[in-house]
C-alpha cells in the first residue's frame, strides 16, 4: 500500500515554495522602512538558504525521497516569518535564529532516533528534567498577560511548557515502548499529571489541555486501555468543574465565550476583530501589510490566523488547517510500517498534539472554542514555540522507515 | 505493531471531528462575512464608527452627493442638498437605515466575499452608485416644505424612477444638531425616519381616489347618481360629517369638491369586500415594496374586516383605520396616469465598479396592472377635472395637472392639526411624473400641500421641459 504512494516532486515543490517566499520577500521589503531592510532581506535569504542546505543536503548525501513533512514546515514557517517580518521588523532576525535552532533540533533529534535503544534509555532522565523544569517555571516564572510560563534568562525569554512538549511525547512513548502493562501506563499518568499540574498552576490553561489531549492519544494508542482512559478523562472532567468552581477568575477568563458580539469591546475584542477582519480579507486578502488585525494585541502569536485571513486571504488560511491534518494521517499511514512502537507512538501523538493545538489557537479566536492563547504552530511568533513545533515533527519524520534506509546511518 | 495501527485509525475520528471544526468556521465566516465586514470597528472602512473610504453616490446629473475626500465622507458643497437628499444619501454613522450608505453598503464600499475589501485597498474607493435622484429638484421641494414634518415624492410613472424625496425633519451632516437625542420638545421626532419609504399615514380623501375606483369598476350608473349632502349624513349608526353643505350634486362635482357624505354612501354601496379587493389590487395590505431589493418600504393598510357600516363610511373618505405608505400610494397614483400599469419605483440607477464595470443597473419593472385601462382613463379624467376646476390650473399653470388633496383627521383630540395631503401627475407626455406631498399638522391641504406640490411641478417643468 505504501508502495504505492508517490512522493511529492521536490523540486517543483521547492521552486513553488520558494517563489512563494520570494513574493512574501519582495512585498515585505517594498513596504517597510529603510532601517529594517537589510534584516528582513538578510534574514530571508539566510532562510532560503537554510533551506535549500537541508533539502539539497538530504537529497544527495542521504539520499531521501520523501520530503513531505519538511516542505509543509517550511511553507507554515516562512508565512510565519513573513507576518512577523511584517508586522515587527525589529523581531525578524531573532525569530529566524530561532527558526534555525528549530530545524538543527528536528535534525539532530532525527538523528538521535536513529536507534530505539538510546530512547529507551533516556526516558528516565528526559523525564526528570522535564518536571524539573516545569517545578523551576511554577516558582520562577513571571506573568505574562495572565499566564505564568515564561522565563528570563540573560534577556532572552523562555517558555518551558513549549519545550517540555517534546519531552512529553518522547517520555510518552518512549516510556509506553516495553511494557503492555498498567504499570507502565500508571508511570505514565503520574508524569502526565505532573505536568499538566504545573500547567495549571502557572496559569496556563490552553497548554494543560494540550498536554492532556496528548497523554489521551499516547495512552489510548499503546495500551488500548479505553477503559482506564475513560476513568482519567472523567477524573480531569470532574477536577476541571471544581477549579471552575473554587476558581472563579478562571471561569471569568472565558466568560465572553459563545457570545464575544455582546463583549465587542472588553473580553471579545480579540475574537471579534479576527473575525471582522478575516471577513475582510476575501479569498485572496488585502495583501501582506495592508491588515488592521495586525494592530490587535497578540496579532502575531494568538490571533495569526487572523491575520493569515485578512492579508494572505481564505484560501490559504484554509490550505495552512490543512497542513496539520497532512501531518496527522502522514503519521497514521506511516504508523503501520514504523520499526517500532516508539515511532509509532511519537508521530501520531506529535501531529495530534499539533493538529489539536490548532485546533484550539484557531476556532479559539473564532469563539468556536473559548479562548485559550496558545500558538498556531509554525506559524504564531515566538521562538520556543517554533523550536518545540520543528522538534515534534522529528518524530512525525523519524516513523517513515525511508528516513533512516540511506547514507550509511542505518541499514 | 497491528493493534498499534488499528488504534492509529481511531485518529481519524479526530481529524474528521477538526475537519468539521474547520467546515463550521468557514461557514460562519462566508454566511457572515457581510454583516462581521460591514461592523464599524472595521478601519478597512470605518473611522472612529463613521464610514470613511467608499464609493460616490451621484444624481441623475452626475452632481456628486457624497464621496471621499481624505480619508473621510464628503458631502455636497450645497447645504440645501445636503439636508434635502440626507434621509436618502444617509448619514455616515449609519443613523439612517434606509439611506443608500447604509443599504447599500456592499456596493458602496465594493465589498464582496471573493475579494473582501481588496478593492477599497487598490482604488482608494468603492464602487459609485448613481441614483435616479434631482438633486435640485429636492432642494426645491425641500425649501417648499420649510419647517414642515412632512415628505415629499416624485416619481417618473412611466419608468419608475424616484427624481424627488425629501423627508422631514431633516438635518446638515456637517452640523448635526447637539440636541438631537436629549431634546423632548418633538422637533427632531423621527428625524432619522425617511418618511417616504417608511411613513404611514392617515390617507384622508386622497383615498377617495381608491373609493371611486371602486365605485367606477362595480357601480355600472355611477355618473348618473345623484348624491344629497345636508353637512353629515347618516351612515349606519351614526353620521359622516362633510365639510361643507353641499346640496345636490353628482359624482364628478362630488369628487371636485371632496364631499364626504357623496363618499360615504359610495363606499357603503360598494361594500366592504369591494373597496378591499381594489386597495388590494393596488397593493394595500401587501408586503410593501423593497426599492432596489435593498430598501424596505413600510405597506398602506385597510383592515375592513371587523368593519360597522359607519366604519365603512369613515372608511371610504379615508379615515377608520386606513393607512398609507406614500411610497406605494404615489406607485398606485403613478398607475393612473400611466393607463392603468403600474411600474415599480426605483432609485438606484446604475452601481459601477472603480474599474468602470457596471454590476448593477436600475430598470422598469412592471408590476402589472392596477386598473383597466378605461377604468384609468376615467379616473384621469376626474382627477383633471378636480385641478382644473377646484384647485386651479393656475397653480400647475402649463403642466395639464391632475390630482386629489387631503386633510386627514389624525387625532380625535380636537387641538391636534389635522395633515394635508396631495396626490397628483402630470399628463403631459415630456414630463410624465406623479407626486405626492404629505404636510403633517397643518391647517389644511389647500394652504399646504399644494402650494408645495405647486412649486416642486414647476420646477420641474422648467428643468425638464422646453
Amino acid at each position: 500500500m505504501l508502495k504505492k504512494t508517490r512522493n511529492v516532486n521536490l523540486y517543483i515543490m521547492l521552486f513553488i515554495i520558494t517563489l512563494f517566499q520570494l513574493v512574501c520577500l519582495f512585498t515585505l521589503l517594498f513596504k517597510a522602512e529603510d532601517e529594517h531592510r537589510l534584516n528582513i532581506f538578510v534574514s530571508f535569504a539566510l532562510y532560503i538558504l537554510v533551506e535549500y542546505l537541508y533539502f539539497i543536503g538530504t537529497r544527495l548525501i542521504l539520499k531521501r525521497n520523501g520530503f513531505e513533512v519538511e516542505l509543509i514546515a517550511f511553507l507554515l514557517t516562512s508565512v510565519g516569518l513573513t507576518i512577523t517580518a511584517s508586522v515587527y521588523p525589529e523581531a525578524t532576525m531573532k525569530q529566524f535564529i530561532a527558526v534555525v535552532i528549530g530545524i538543527m533540533g528536528f535534525v539532530a533529534l532525527q538523528w538521535f532516533m536513529r536507534e530505539l535503544k538510546p530512547c529507551i534509555a533516556l526516558r528516565i532522565p528526559v523525564a526528570v528534567i522535564a518536571v524539573g523544569l516545569m517545578a523551576f517555571a511554577v516558582v520562577f516564572a513571571e506573568y505574562t498577560n495572565g499566564a505564568r510560563n515564561w522565563i528570563y534568562i540573560g534577556g532572552i525569554s523562555v517558555q518551558p511548557s513549549e519545550l517540555v512538549k517534546v519531552a512529553f511525547v518522547f517520555v510518552g512513548a518512549a516510556s509506553l515502548e516495553k511494557l503492555q502493562s498498567n504499570k507502565s501506563l500508571t508511570k505514565f499518568i503520574v508524569f502526565a499529571f505532573a505536568c499538566v499540574g504545573a500547567l495549571f498552576l502557572m496559569h496556563d490553561f490552553g497548554t494543560a489541555l494540550i498536554f492532556f489531549f496528548t497523554f489521551v492519544v499516547i495512552s489510548f494508542m499503546r495500551s488500548g486501555d479505553v477503559r482506564t482512559i475513560l476513568i482519567v478523562c472523567t477524573v480531569a472532567l470532574m477536577g476541571g468543574l471544581l477549579i471552575l468552581l473554587f476558581r472563579p477568575y478562571v471561569a471569568n477568563r472565558f466568560a465572553a465565550y459563545g457570545h464575544v458580539w455582546e463583549y465587542f469591546d472588553t473580553s471579545g475584542y480579540q475574537q471579534t476583530r479576527t473575525m471582522i477582519y478575516s471577513a475582510s480579507g476575501g479569498l485572496f486578502g488585502v495583501g501582506i501589510g495592508n491588515g488592521h488585525l495586525r494592530e490587535v494585541f497578540a496579532s502575531t502569536e494568538d490571533l495569526v490566523f487572523g491575520v493569515v485571513c485578512e492579508e494572505f486571504g481564505m484560501i490559504m488560511a484554509g490550505a495552512i488547517l490543512l497542513s496539520y491534518v497532512a501531518l496527522l494521517v502522514y503519521s497514521i499511514r506511516h504508523a503501520k510500517y514504523a520499526r517500532s512502537t516508539f515511532y509509532a507512538i511519537s508521530a501520531c501523538g506529535a501531529s495530534a498534539l499539533m493538529l489539536f493545538q490548532a485546533a484550539l489557537n484557531v476556532f479559539g479566536v473564532n469563539d468556536l472554542l473559548p479562548l485559550t492563547g496558545v500558538t498556531l504552530p509554525f506559524v504564531s511568533r515566538g521562538g520556543s514555540s517554533i523550536i518545540c513545533c520543528w522538534m515534534l515533527l522529528a518524530f512525525i519524520k523519524a516513523v517513515d522507515r525511508s528516513t533512516y534506509r540511506y547514507g550509511g546511518v542505518r541499514q | 505493531m497491528k493493534s498499534i495501527s488499528r488504534r492509529a485509525l481511531v485518529l481519524y475520528s479526530i481529524i474528521l471531528l477538526f475537519l468539521a471544526g474547520c467546515g463550521l468556521l468557514f461557514f460562519n465566516l462566508i454566511s457572515h462575512s457581510e454583516e462581521w465586514a460591514m461592523n464599524k470597528a472595521n478601519k478597512h472602512l470605518y473611522n472612529s464608527g463613521s464610514l470613511a473610504t467608499a464609493g460616490d453616490i451621484l444624481d441623475v446629473n452626475g452632481e456628486i452627493l457624497v464621496t471621499t475626500k481624505n480619508g473621510s465622507r464628503s458631502y455636497n458643497d450645497d447645504k440645501s442638498i445636503r439636508i434635502a437628499t440626507l434621509h436618502t444619501v444617509g448619514d455616515s454613522s449609519g443613523y439612517i437605515a434606509s439611506g443608500v450608505q447604509s443599504a447599500f453598503k456592499n456596493e458602496i464600499t465594493g465589498y464582496s466575499l471573493k475579494d473582501g475589501v481588496y478593492n477599497l485597498q487598490r482604488y482608494g474607493k468603492g464602487n459609485d452608485i448613481t441614483l435616479t435622484l434631482n438633486a435640485e429638484i429636492c432642494k426645491v421641494a425641500y425649501n417648499a416644505l420649510g419647517n414642515y414634518k412632512g415628505t415629499v415624492g416624485v416619481m417618473n410613472y412611466k419608468t419608475g424612477e424616484l427624481i424627488c424625496i425629501v423627508s422631514t425633519p431633516s438635518f446638515d451632516v456637517y452640523n448635526k444638531p447637539k440636541d438631537i437625542h436629549t431634546d423632548t420638545s418633538g422637533k427632531y421626532e423621527g428625524i432619522y425616519m425617511n418618511r417616504f419609504f417608511s411613513g404611514l399615514y392617515t390617507p384622508g380623501s386622497t383615498f377617495k381616489i381608491v373609493t371611486a375606483a371602486c365605485a367606477v369598476e362595480n357601480i355600472p350608473d355611477i355618473y348618473e347618481k345623484e348624491f344629497v349632502c345636508n353637512g353629515k349624513i347618516q351612515v349606519g349608526e351614526g353620521y359622516v360629517i362633510c365639510s361643507a353643505t353641499h346640496g345636490k350634486i353628482n359624482f364628478e362635482e362630488a369628487l371636485n369638491k371632496s364631499c364626504n357624505c357623496a363618499f360615504a354612501k359610495i363606499a357603503e354601496e360598494v361594500g366592504n369586500e369591494a373597496l378591499t379587493r381594489t386597495a388590494e389590487r393596488i397593493g394595500f395590505n401587501g408586503l410593501g415594496f423593497v426599492i432596489n431589493d435593498k430598501i424596505n418600504c413600510s405597506n398602506s393598510k385597510l383592515d375592513l374586516s371587523n368593519a360597522k357600516l359607519l366604519d365603512l363610511g369613515w372608511a371610504g373618505i379615508g379615515q377608520y383605520t386606513t393607512l398609507i405608505n406614500p411610497c406605494q400610494m404615489l406607485t398606485a397614483i403613478s398607475s393612473i396616469a400611466n393607463k392603468g400599469f403600474a411600474v415599480s419605483p426605483y432609485l438606484v440607477s446604475q452601481i459601477q465598479t472603480p474599474n468602470g464595470r457596471e454590476i448593477l443597473k436600475g430598470e422598469t419593472i412592471e408590476l402589472g396592472q392596477y386598473f383597466t385601462e378605461m377604468v384609468a382613463d376615467e379616473l384621469n379624467v376626474l382627477l383633471r377635472s378636480n385641478v382644473k376646476n377646484r384647485y386651479g390650473d393656475n397653480l400647475f399653470p402649463g403642466i395639464e395637472m391632475c390630482g386629489k388633496t387631503g386633510t386627514a383627521e389624525i387625532s380625535d383630540n380636537s387641538e391636534a392639526k389635522p395633515n394635508g395631503l396631495f396626490v397628483g401627475y402630470s399628463q403631459r407626455e415630456d414630463m410624465p411624473f406623479a407626486i405626492i406631498v404629505i404636510v403633517e399638522n397643518t391647517n389644511s391641504s389647500m394652504s399646504s400641500a399644494v402650494p408645495i406640490a405647486s412649486k416642486v411641478m414647476k420646477a420641474i417643468k422648467n428643468e425638464y421641459t422646453q
